[in-house]
């Protein structure tokens, strides 16, 4: 029952705190989307949420299992595409998902759930434009 | 614990510093005539050898022993790697048999791996459905070349006891010494190794009963005694069996702090305990929640509880700075590694990072435990809050 202490990057305990755009969609004018991925076994279960009005991601949210860093990702990206023209919007690249947040090497499993999420999130908003 | 900061419900891992024992510890360094060696034949040298004889006294006092059969040692560790390594090392030539289990401290694990490596071959006993070993299990596992048995009274992961007078009932019939690790018990239950006198060995430190850190004791039945093997060279002190200058501070907090706790086994126990069961009700608002163990016979101060659709790394976040508790799994380099014992005892790897093992001691009170479970409660509610559709059923 020990090891290695917590160490979580301020961005990392400021997302955590907060989970912007963490749980239900608010309503709202446009088409609602979605995009999920799991993978238990890495430790990560992403769902994002999003409305599509106007050619843009007019409201996004996220829901998600998993440690602090994933939940984290899920929110900075939540935040990120929220009101961005759905053309403009690409899916993340790990790495630099890693850097923002600050996640060691050993998260980034779990955070290419999340961007995986958002991968399937962007595909049904392109569909549905 | 009367100090600001987190609720402190960690005991298991090691229990703050008593008061009286650091005020014995503090009157011991102040005193110039404590500091010679307590080996030393001159006057100040008598004076440190009566503070570390008294101790002593203190120490084997609080498992029904008599002083001359302590050890004295750096840790639970060290006694447990002496006890296992020591007898298994000493043991005659046709004895390579040793039994074990696979919810054991990793102390005692490590070392049964090192006898691996030897010569020796080591029966992994599972637990019951509670966590506790079987007696009827040693009994099935013994054979005539069984050189030891080592198994831990109390698990510190689950609180389950495993019945040791019973155990050692066994050993004593069979004439194979049986080593406990009393580190979650001494001074927490009752032990009295004159009554067990099928213990021959039993390994316990001073930490986590309120003593300082970096001390421990090695009981050695004195009568069969069983023939132990140093693990280090150079010197005869403790018996032959641990060499090093004896430190006569640490030693009297140790004794200090055996002193303590045996004036309070008659109702810190019980006091604990119904601390535990307060806890466990009002962490029942968290449901679905579960017990990783059972209620009883368990030790009075360890709750294990899974939580389900909740990541374990993510609820001690949550409850960074407000409540200190240990995780059901260990976080190595930032890799959740799920908990042996609880694997033992069947549950998924899931279930696992679910789960935080709560354990109370002599500071817990009745406003911590109700605090503490309620900001466990809310930081359980906002997980779940943001968690997939589907997720709660099958993070479980």
């Amino acid at each position: 029952m020990s090891g290695e202490p917590l160490r979580y990057s301020p961005r990392v305990r400021e997302l955590f705190a907060a989970l912007p755009g963490g749980g239900a969609l608010a309503p709202g004018e446009g088409v609602t989307v979605n995009g999920e991925a799991a993978a238990l076994e890495r430790g990560a279960w992403v769902r994002f949420e999003a409305r599509v009005s106007g050619g843009r991601l007019a409201d996004c949210a996220f829901r998600a299992w998993g440690c602090p860093h994933t939940l984290a990702a899920a929110a900075w990206l939540a935040q990120a595409m929220r009101a961005a023209p759905v053309a403009d919007l690409r899916p993340a690249e790990v790495r630099e998902l890693a850097h923002e947040i600050e996640a060691p090497a050993a998260k980034l499993g779990r955070l290419l759930v999340v961007v995986d999420a958002q991968s399937a999130l962007l595909a049904a908003a392109r569909a549905v434009q | 614990m009367n100090r600001a900061g987190p609720i402190y419900l960690d005991w298991a891992a090691t229990a703050p510093l008593d008061r009286r024992v650091a005020d014995a510890m503090c009157a011991c360094l102040a005193d110039p005539a404590a500091q010679a060696n307590p080996s030393s034949g001159h006057a100040s040298g008598r004076a440190a050898a009566a503070l570390v004889a008294r101790a002593r006294g203190e120490v084997a006092a609080l498992i029904g022993a008599p002083a001359e059969s302590i050890v004295f040692t750096s840790g639970a560790t060290e006694s447990v790697n002496l006890a296992i390594l020591g007898t298994a090392r000493a043991s005659p030539r046709e004895h390579r048999h040793v039994v074990c289990s696979r919810v054991e401290h990793r102390a005692v694990t490590g070392a049964c791996r090192q006898l691996e490596r030897e010569v020796f071959e080591v029966s992994w006993l599972s637990p019951a459905a509670g966590g506790a070993i079987e007696p009827a299990a040693v009994a099935a596992a013994l054979r005539p070349d069984t050189a030891l048995v080592t198994l831990m009274q109390v698990n510190n992961e689950t609180g389950a006891l495993t019945d040791i007078a019973a155990v050692a009932k066994l050993c004593r019939e069979r004439s194979v010494p049986l080593h406990v690790d009393a580190a979650q018990s001494a001074g927490k239950l009752p032990i009295d190794v004159a009554v067990d006198d099928g213990i021959a060995l039993l390994s316990f430190c001073a930490h986590k009963l309120g003593g300082p850190k970096g001390i421990g004791a090695l009981y050695q039945r004195r009568q069969p005694r069983p023939a132990l093997q140093p693990l280090m060279s150079g010197g005869s002190h403790e018996a032959g069996l641990r060499p090093g200058t004896l430190a006569t501070p640490q030693i009297v907090g140790f004794g200090a702090a055996c002193r303590i706790a045996r004036e309070s086994l008659a109702t810190e126990p019980a006091r604990i305990r119904a601390l535990r069961e307060r806890l466990w009700q009002a962490l029942q608002p968290a449901a679905p929640l579960w017990r990783n163990g059972v209620a009883e016979p368990s030790a009075p101060g360890i709750l294990n509880a899974g939580f389900a659709g909740v990541e374990g790394e993510s609820l001690l976040l949550a409850l960074d700075g407000e409540v200190d508790v240990a995780s059901g799994a260990a976080c190595h380099s930032a890799v959740a590694e799920p908990s042996d014992v609880l694997r033992a005892l069947g549950r998924s790897d899931l279930a696992i990072q679910a789960s935080l093992r709560f354990s109370l001691g002599s500071g817990t009170t009745e406003a911590e435990v109700d605090r503490a479970a309620g900001l466990v409660v809310a930081a359980v509610r906002r997980l779940r809050s943001v968690l997939p559709a589907g997720a709660l059923e099958r993070v479980a």
